[in-house]
């Protein structure tokens, strides 16, 4: 097609994709109408399912925070960020240790 | 005489006079303040594509200040050079262009977001001077002018991150970004003395030209790579980049991440056209890899679990110039070996400087959705927000657009630069390959994480009167996200007119010497 | 040997300024210690330009003489003084908001950005 970029082990055609994405919302429509639109509108079948509780009032109450994201992840790798964290230590003097020995080790890298 | 000769100058001197007239038009009222602003962004923008023009059709163009020729002739014979060049070859133009269409996004978008602030005329100010000290740093040809216009952008991006002076974070976040950004500056400083001591000279081109590996340009070249890779943000020199990025105001914020690119320009210069060939020894290039692996993993890890908005985009920042500098030195790796950088290393190349353009786009998109967000909802906190997509449908289209675009989800350019550098780096090490993967998978993580928290979701109460963020935000928003579906449909496009010659320019270093030496010296 | 002494003087200011900053808490200090670094940059170029014997590079002072320093360090000096100038007093003004703001001097207490 037009546009294609060559990376040495294969390419890489937009036009392609955009079809494939064309291709694949037809799908997506097409089973989206096989749906039912014969519910009854005011009745238990148009209500929420919140856990079978009440639905609240305001949205703030049943959203998940973003404290909460990826809480396993986190957890998982606690050895791993309690160190990262440390070095993130918000003083200025430690930022400036970390770059002169970033220098100093460069530089013996480099000279030897 | 032709006007274009002086290109090169006037990308320099319609900012800097957008700088100093500033506060005259400032007198007129706001109004006239805003007119002068959008003015000049937009003429600095039309300056730098058509110096891009002019370099792809002309060749490197070389600008002497204040004289015919850039050396002076003794009557002995001996021609030394001595005066101020700026030398703009296709990768200075290409950076020049990026920057300048970061800065005009950043400056409408700035019109309103900081309307409800007063000291507005030095803001704008202060703005001019650092797309001046950006492009000044991109354009020069020489050494300790760099370092000046290196200066000239960080005083005015110290000013601009402190701009809410009454927030204390904003004045730490300045602090510590000076205190780190003047030492290396003063590294940078001593790096020239080097050159000088030994060559007598600082133009980039004459230095490059007489350079003999010694004592003095090792610890030069340390000096320069070291500062130059923490001006950028790489790990481990990153601490400053989340402070300064998430206290900076959301418009700034995307102009300084144009002029980290100046940085990571001026690191490559250094390695590419002032050492190329003679850089010796694979240890600058491998130095320059593993910082790329640590930033963007470290960077991405860090990013997963902020609260912040803004912060977790600014470690974005840090994982993202990984990618561009694992890119770039894969390619300085290949540079002595012509038959690898066939295979491999000019295609890390492309990704590279693919990545540079793509990477400024969608991270100042992101940076300026986040100012968006922050404008109207007045919190940055993710856990906080949530129901946004439901009042700011506009804003949500471009976040979703450029959070795509960063995580390299296909068909958007994030992906196709991204596939460039998957595929070279594989060639030299499998590891770098993975690492890059896995950075990958989770930014795409983390920029799922901010959809679902601060745009999906149930609207929420607290929220339920925020309204779209004005109209003149809103256009310097779409004109990124322009910028970005354009290169999304015409990838082939711009890796062939906009990055190939740029990468080729880098690769050249014989053509930038000859370009000012000409013949002999 | 004599010399080579300026370098010395140049090595020793530099790293009275590197230690300054590293291990001071006084944000005063630190601020001291950046205008050290400072200090001991300009002196290297000078210090590179000088030629033994050799008279100001003005034509028209220097008189009767075979050698004149180099004009380009002391150029490349100035500059680098007048930056060094903007930043110290932008220095010192962060330094008086962030005593405003956070009621003290001490580096290590001036960390409400982190992680």
């Amino acid at each position: 097609m037009l546009d294609k970029v060559y990376s040495g082990f294969g390419y890489w055609d937009v036009f392609i994709w955009l079809l494939f994405f064309a291709i694949s919302a037809a799908l997506v429509l097409f089973v989206r109408s096989m749906g039912r639109n014969d519910y009854k509108e005011g009745t238990d079948q148009d209500e929420i399912f919140y856990g079978s509780n009440p639905v609240p009032e305001d949205g703030a109450d049943m959203g998940v925070p973003a404290a909460s994201a990826y809480w396993g992840f986190v957890e998982a790798l606690k050895p791993y960020y309690n160190a990262l964290i440390d070095i993130h230590s918000g003083i200025a003097s430690d930022y400036v240790g970390y770059f002169v020995l970033t220098v100093a080790i460069v530089a013996v890298l480099v000279l030897l | 005489m032709n006007w274009q000769i002086h290109l090169p100058a006037l990308v320099l001197a319609v900012p800097l006079l957008g700088a100093f007239a500033s506060p005259v038009a400032g007198l007129g009222g706001r109004a006239t303040r805003n007119a002068w602003m959008i003015f000049i962004s937009v003429l600095t923008t039309a300056v730098c594509i058509m110096l891009w023009q002019k370099v792809i059709a002309g060749g490197t163009a070389v600008y002497v200040m204040g004289a015919e020729a850039w050396n002076i002739t003794l009557p002995s014979g001996l021609s030394w050079p001595v005066r101020i060049i700026l030398e703009v070859d296709a990768f200075s133009a290409f950076m020049a262009v990026v920057g300048s269409i970061a800065a005009l996004a950043g400056a409408f978008f700035s019109l309103r977001f900081m309307d409800r602030f007063t000291g507005l005329e030095k803001f704008s100010a202060l703005y001019f001077l650092l797309v001046t000290g950006m492009l000044g740093m991109q354009l020069t040809g020489d050494l300790f002018n760099f370092f000046v216009f290196l200066e000239i952008a960080s005083v005015a991006s110290f000013g601009l991150i402190a701009f809410w002076r009454d927030r204390p974070e904003a004045v730490e976040a300045s602090f510590k970004y000076m205190v780190i950004s003047t030492i290396s500056a003063m590294f940078i400083l001593i790096a020239v003395g080097f050159f000088y001591g030994r060559y007598n000279a600082v133009n980039i081109a004459a230095v490059a030209r007489m350079l003999q590996m010694g004592y003095a340009e090792k610890i030069a070249l340390v000096f320069l790579v070291v500062s130059l890779a923490m001006k950028c943000g790489a790990v481990p020199m990153h601490m400053w980049t989340p402070d300064a990025y998430a206290e900076a105001p959301a418009g700034v914020t995307c102009l300084l991440v144009a002029v980290s690119q100046a940085s990571l320009y001026g690191l490559f210069r250094v390695c590419f056209s002032l050492y190329g060939a003679s850089l010796g020894s694979t240890v600058v290039p491998w130095t320059i890899i593993v910082m790329g692996v640590l930033s963007m993993f470290i960077g991405v890890t860090m990013a997963v679990i902020q609260k912040e908005i803004k912060r977790l985009m600014a470690y974005h920042s840090v994982s993202q110039i990984g990618y561009i500098l694992m890119a770039l030195g894969v390619g300085l790796l290949a540079l002595r070996d012509p038959q690898a950088m066939a295979d491999y290393g000019f295609t890390a190349m492309k990704g590279g400087i693919f990545h540079i353009i793509n990477y400024t786009m969608y991270k100042g998109l992101l940076f300026l959705t986040a100012g968006a967000v922050f404008y109207s909802a007045g919190s940055r906190n993710l856990n906080e927000l949530g129901g946004l997509a439901r009042v700011m449908p506009q804003t949500t289209f471009m976040f979703v657009i450029a959070a795509a675009a960063i995580a390299g989800l296909p068909p958007f350019n994030g992906f196709v630069s991204k596939l460039l550098i998957y595929q070279s780096t594989f060639a030299v090490y499998p590891l770098l390959a993975v690492a890059a993967l896995v950075t990958s998978v989770l930014t795409l993580a983390s920029f799922v994480k901010v959809f679902q928290t601060a745009f999906l979701g149930p609207a929420k109460k607290t929220y339920e009167n925020v309204t779209e963020v004005p109209a003149s935000m809103l256009l310097g928003m779409s004109l990124l996200t322009i910028v970005i579906i354009a290169l999304t449909l015409f990838p082939g496009w711009t890796l062939s007119h906009l990055v190939e010659p740029a990468a080729k320019a880098l690769v050249d270093q014989a053509g930038y010497i000859s370009a000012v030496m000409g013949g002999g010296l | 040997m004599t010399g080579n002494l300026p370098f010395l003087a140049v090595g020793i200011i530099f790293f009275m300024g590197m230690y300054a900053i590293l291990f001071e808490r006084n944000l005063i200090k630190i601020a001291i210690g950046i205008t050290l670094l400072e200090a001991s940059a300009n002196l290297f170029l000078i210090v590179l330009g000088y030629r033994t014997g050799g008279s100001i590079p003005v034509f028209t002072l220097a008189g009767e003489v075979r050698s004149m320093v180099l004009p380009t360090p002391q150029a490349l000096t100035l500059t680098a003084i007048v930056i060094g100038l903007a930043t110290s007093a932008l220095l010192l003004s962060l330094i008086m908001l962030l005593y405003r703001h956070y009621g003290t001097l001490d580096v290590r207490e001036i960390r409400r950005l982190r992680g």
